[in-house]
């Protein structure tokens, strides 16, 4: 159905040319799922945007075909190729927040290609959009139609984008990580309806994804992307239970699991190789602790047992395992019966939210909605422990985070940190609290001021605090650095000259500049790509073991919560409804809500009820 | 809506309070008073003070304000001190004339400028973007009463397809009353369309790179419904307000423009009663405009509001 061969893609930027896709070759057969895995920046993107014939200005097709149907897209015109998107092929994108227009109704979005493209009249179109809305699993599918997009949550939106990308029964669905903005209860409501419907009417999918649990559960082929070109492609099975090229099985590797604890996870170290001078040899071989000689040499795509690997040492890849970096850190909770670090009863917070006034008569009221995202919260957290916080968005964990921080303050409730009681104090009295008790934010891109290097973001806290003199400032910076594992002349690096994780780092770091007993942890590897994401989770491991440092560790993954966890809370609504030790709560859940959030996670190790017959998996 | 709309309004008159005190105050400050006004420069002292009795203006000030204003509730506007008319019907005929200019101004300045906008929008960065910057900051640059000598000097003196100055009614024959009225309406657009079309030109850049327009690319819809159904209803919620601060300076560039044209207006009124201290009619005159101009705002508001559906007030959705 789909069958790009030899595509290469450049764009222009103002650094010189990128190349984006080199020689990608890749096809879906009808009514098969095939599945794109790579990490940011790996091309997975620009290949759906290339396949649509939507590349942006400055993208460059330098050679290759895509193939639609046996058409070749690059010989049709603008026209013809505007005909083809949407009536026969669809296109879901990541984001459902920003891919809907918010000033137009759910209904004529969803119905508005059959206008175009099936001589609908708008009312219609509008009827049969309703229709499809109900197909795709929304409960009251008139009012929703009639509904503007903000008036819905994330997983209506996506289900009506998908339902407006079926609209014209297109032959080919080209998903770009379509449950990535998605609660996982979510996302396997969404990832359940994809197969239905692929089923139902015999779709034939592009899925684009870098969740490989995800992946596991829809695809029958997978290709895996990596720095712009496929290095391993074949059938599900093969590829994520016996994967053969480095990469694959680093990436592998690296994915924290649920039931299987290991002391240290496996990641990858370095980063991608810069695109606008790709290494003549292996694009892999920097990172690759399998390297050899033959890896200066460009790797080509050879087929070994059913499938493409672009390694040479293919096959002595396959039988080893990937290293597992040495455990420094023991794991081990310090289990000290003295008081807890942090102590909270009965906290309490209510947000008012405004909807401006109505008439009553005569009367003005106020439109109000009150929101409580904390309520009646009570839990200890105990001196070098690892308390884990789980939840779906909207249930209140940030919130939370932040109250006991008093960045927002509670209604009514007691905190104590150390032994303080921080609860009821004025926030100029806190000065203690804010030494002891820090935070790591998600997106270290937005809590690290762009303007300062790093040398001053970590010397604010210093000497905010006295914590050093003028002069012993550079070796407490050094030492700092040292501790989150960055070489020392990061000192004089801004923001933007780091990647992800080292910015990550230095939001760790800086966190760590007041030696605080205490430090919340709001998603701090949320924005990271997986191989990435592991070794931020090693190093919070060890400044737990090395300093004897409490985290509240928040996280919507289940996976990075249970890998680091002592004690794992579960947050709904609000509400503490689950709270115990890591293993108790994994292995048996008690609560029907921790039950239904632990069966939802996408988990790459369990076998795929899709086709494909592979051996047993590993472990 | 309707809450929203009541709570507007009373905003409006509570604004409209204010600027009336305002007005009164200021007028009230100055040495020469209605009396000294009418009676001319060479009154004897006692015929003044004789007047200034009788007309109250020995009260204290908010005796003469709450006079005044309840007056005008009424609807009797006073009298202009220096033609001796009512100024009611003499403030209509003038609104009526410059709301016509106004009007026919801000409807070419909404359409060509949003119209340019799009179009530097869809070549950003081409030579038709820039030739459109170029041109608009022209006019927005150069002071109106520059363009008014210009479109004078080319389409009546040079071209003599128009008169120069002054008004006609349209009884008088439609093509006269249009002929009077383009010349001043040609200089009031070109000196605000930078404004609304670099404004519409941003925010249209801006929303076509976004995902939802990407989105609207993707089913394969034609590039019109593209730019005009998906983009253009965003692009446009900040010119919106945009447009109705500048029928407000509209306003404020009438007294330009019709002063230029002799153009027989609320502009030239006001010149005309600020020169002459025609007080009461300066007053009255000085209401009107805020008036127009938050009536303008107001109306900016709800169209705001029914172009964006996240401020549709008091609305309810399963």
């Amino acid at each position: 159905m789909l069958d790009i061969f030899d595509l290469t893609v450049r764009y222009r930027t103002s650094g010189g040319e990128l190349e984006a896709l080199s020689s990608i070759s890749i096809s879906a057969k009808k009514g098969t799922t095939l599945a794109l895995v790579g990490e940011s920046g790996s091309g997975k993107s620009t290949v759906a945007l290339a396949a649509m014939g939507l590349l942006p200005q400055e993208a460059q097709i330098i050679g290759g075909t895509v193939r639609f149907d046996g058409h070749d897209l690059g010989a049709m015109s603008v026209e013809e190729r505007r005909r083809l998107r949407g009536s026969r092929l669809g296109l879901v994108f990541q984001d459902p927040f920003s891919v809907l227009n918010p000033s137009l109704t759910i209904g004529s979005q969803v119905g508005e290609s059959l206008i175009h493209h099936r001589g609908y009249t708008p009312r219609e179109a509008f009827e049969r959009a309703i229709g499809l809305l109900d197909e795709v699993g929304i409960l009251n599918p008139k009012a929703v139609a009639n509904a503007y997009p903000h008036e819905l949550s994330g997983g209506m939106r996506q289900r009506a984008i998908i339902a407006g990308a079926l609209a014209p029964e297109p032959d080919l669905l080209i998903l770009d990580e379509p449950t990535t903005a998605l609660d996982v209860t979510i996302e396997a409501q969404i990832i359940e309806l994809l197969e239905q419907l692929r089923a139902r009417r015999g779709l034939t999918m592009l899925f684009i994804s870098h969740n490989l649990g995800v992946v596991r559960r829809v695809a029958d082929e997978v290709a895996v992307l990596y720095a712009g070109q496929i290095i391993e492609h074949g059938a599900t099975e093969d590829v994520l239970h016996r994967p053969m090229h480095p990469y694959a099985k680093g990436l592998l590797a690296a994915i924290p699991r649920i039931g299987s604890k290991q002391l240290r996870l496996a990641s990858i170290p370095g980063r991608l190789p810069d695109l606008r001078k790709p290494p003549s040899g292996c694009r892999f071989a920097e990172r690759c602790p399998f390297a050899s000689e033959s890896s200066t040499q460009p790797q080509t795509m050879r087929m070994v047992g059913g499938r493409g690997v672009r390694c040479a040492n293919a096959e002595l890849v396959e039988s080893t395992p990937w290293p597992t970096p040495e455990a420094t850190a023991t794991q081990a909770p310090p289990r000290s019966e003295q008081s807890p670090v942090v102590s909270v009863r009965a906290l309490d917070k209510t947000f008012r939210i405004g909807g401006g006034v109505t008439l009553e008569g005569w009367r003005l009221r106020r439109n109000e909605t009150l929101l409580k995202p904390v309520d009646d919260i009570t839990l200890d957290i105990r001196r070098g422990e690892v308390l884990g916080l789980v939840g779906e968005s909207g249930s209140g964990k940030t919130t939370l985070g932040r109250t006991i921080l008093r960045l927002i303050d509670p209604d009514s409730g007691e905190i104590r940190i150390g032994d303080e009681l921080v609860s009821g104090k004025p926030q100029r009295e806190l000065e203690r609290m804010r030494r002891t008790a820090q935070i790591v934010f998600q997106n270290p891109d937005s809590s690290l001021n762009p303007r300062k290097t790093v040398g001053e973001l970590l010397a604010r806290p210093i000497r905010r605090f006295g914590l050093a003199t003028t002069e012993r400032m550079p070796t407490r910076v050094r030492e700092l650095l040292d501790m989150v594992r960055l070489p020392s002349h990061y000192a004089n690096r801004y923001p933007h000259q780091m990647s992800g994780g080292e910015k990550q780092r230095v939001g760790i770091a800086r966190a760590l500049a007041t030696e605080p007993r205490f430090i919340v942890c709001d998603e701090p590897v949320s924005a990271l790509d997986v191989s990435v994401q592991a070794a931020i989770v090693n190093l919070l491991a060890d400044l737990r073991d090395q300093l004897g440092v409490a985290y509240l560790f928040i996280s919507h993954d289940i996976g990075v919560v249970a890998h680091l966890s002592d004690r794992i809370a579960v947050m709904q609504h609000g509400k503490l409804v689950e709270i115990g030790d890591a293993d108790a709560i994994l292995n048996h859940p008690r609560h029907p809500y921790t039950i239904k959030l632990l069966s939802a996670v996408p988990r790459v190790d369990a076998r795929s009820t899709s086709a494909g017959s592979g051996p047993p998996p590993l472990q | 809506m309707t809450a929203f709309i009541a709570r507007r309004l009373f905003f409006i008159v509570l604004v409209l309070v204010a600027v009336s005190m305002l007005v009164f105050g200021i007028t009230a400050l100055l040495p020469a008073n209605v009396a000294y006004l009418i009676l001319g420069p060479f009154a004897p002292p006692d015929q003044v003070r004789a007047l200034e009795i009788k007309l109250g203006l020995t009260d204290p000030i908010w005796q003469q304000y709450l006079r005044w204003a309840s007056s005008f509730l009424t609807g009797n506007l006073g009298e202009s001190t220096l033609m001796n008319r009512p100024i009611g019907p003499m403030l209509t005929e003038a609104v009526g004339r410059s709301l016509m200019l106004t009007g026919a101004s801000f409807v070419l300045i909404a359409v060509i400028g949003v119209g340019l906008g799009i179009v530097a929008a869809l070549r950003h960065g081409k030579p038709l973007d820039h030739g459109v910057s170029i041109g608009t900051y022209l006019g927005i640059a150069v002071p109106e009463f520059f363009w008014a000598i210009i479109v004078i000097l080319v389409f009546a003196a040079w071209l003599g397809w128009l008169p120069a100055s002054g008004y006609e009614a349209p009884s008088e024959g439609l093509w006269i009353w249009l002929k009077h009225l383009i010349a001043p309406t040609i200089t009031l657009v070109f000196g605000h369309l930078a404004h609304v079309s670099r404004l519409t030109r941003s925010s249209m850049i801006e929303v076509l790179q976004s995902p939802y327009v990407t989105a609207a690319r993707a089913k394969g819809l034609p590039e019109h419904v593209v730019v005009l159904r998906h983009a253009l209803r965003n692009a446009l919620l900040p010119t919106i307000t945009a447009l109705a601060l500048d029928f407000g300076r509209l306003m404020g560039g009438i007294v330009v423009v019709e002063t230029i044209f002799a153009y027989p207006g609320l502009g030239r009124l006001i010149v005309f009663s600020i020169q002459n201290r025609d007080l009461p009619t300066l007053q009255a005159a000085i209401l009107v405009v805020a008036a127009i101009y938050a009536a303008a705002n107001l109306v900016a508001d709800l169209l705001y509001a029914r172009f964006n559906p996240k401020i549709r007030y008091g609305r309810n959705v399963s």
